[in-house]
């Protein structure tokens, strides 16, 4: 189990009681009806999937129900940082 | 027993929420619509006599009141408070436990992953967390005591479960 720590409740909570939300940072496009559908398809389905750090969202579902930003190395499972959702992470 | 777990609940109380951007005239209006300080520390809440105000999120509390307040409660935050916000009658949604005696911490202890040690756990500091697969948002009281405040439909379950799991507390010293 991995304890993460909540950058709105201030503190390091369970697992469980947070919800994965995918990886973190996806734009959506300014304007989706000039795109391809490759162009399209790649923003919908494509993650970049890497071993190593990766930038991903949580959302704290049982705790104070905010979506935050952690920065977690998918060989290891460290969690070297979170933060707000708005909030500019350090340079991996 | 003296050291006898007691269980009250579910019980039904007047539950406001409230959402609004922390600004520097917020807290004084809240206190004086509902004679309660607003908690803005993360994880913690305030009680004046039976009325209580619990930190949910960074714009979100959640206000509790003996059952038939609602409407008085919600007209007074509605005329105190000023800019953006909202207020909720939320009342139906909500069921509090209190759990009380030198053992209740045990009962918690089985039933989520929070630390609930007096050390961790101080009066005054309330946590949302997952408990016996259900969630619920659990306060330590000034006097020892804990509430456990639960949606409506896990309100049985958890009656249930508190009761099964403060069997074996009861009579051991």
């Amino acid at each position: 189990m991995l304890e993460i720590h909540c950058p709105y409740c201030g503190e390091p909570r369970s697992e469980e009681e947070f919800s994965y939300a995918g990886e973190a940072h996806i734009r959506r496009p300014q304007d989706p009806a000039k795109l391809d559908d490759r162009a399209w398809g790649d923003y919908l389905h494509f993650r970049s999937n890497p071993r190593g750090a990766h930038r991903e969202l949580w959302f704290h579902a049982a705790g104070c129900r905010r979506y935050l930003n952690v920065l977690r190395d998918t060989a290891s499972y460290h969690i070297s940082q979170t933060h707000r959702v708005g909030e500019s992470p350090e340079d991996v | 027993m003296p050291d006898a777990t007691t269980l009250r609940g579910p019980r039904r109380q007047a539950c406001l929420s409230l959402r609004a951007k922390p600004n520097p005239s917020l807290p004084a209006a809240v206190a004086t619509a509902l004679g309660v300080e607003l908690p803005t520390t993360p994880c913690t809440h305030h009680r004046a006599g039976e009325r209580g105000l619990y930190w949910l999120g960074p714009d979100e509390w959640l206000a509790t009141a003996p059952a038939g307040a609602e409407d008085a409660l919600q007209a007074a935050l509605r005329s105190a408070l000023t800019g953006h916000f909202a207020v909720t009658d939320v009342s139906g949604a909500w069921r509090s436990f209190n759990l009380a005696g030198p053992r209740a911490i045990e009962v918690l202890r089985k039933s989520s992953p929070c630390d609930f040690h007096p050390r961790a756990f101080a009066p005054g500091r309330c946590v949302q967390t997952v408990f016996a697969k259900a969630t619920a948002l659990i306060a330590g009281n000034a006097d020892g005591d804990f509430d456990v405040i639960t949606r409506t439909s896990y309100a049985d379950y958890l009656r249930r479960w508190l009761e099964v799991a403060a069997l074996e507390h009861p009579a051991s010293p």
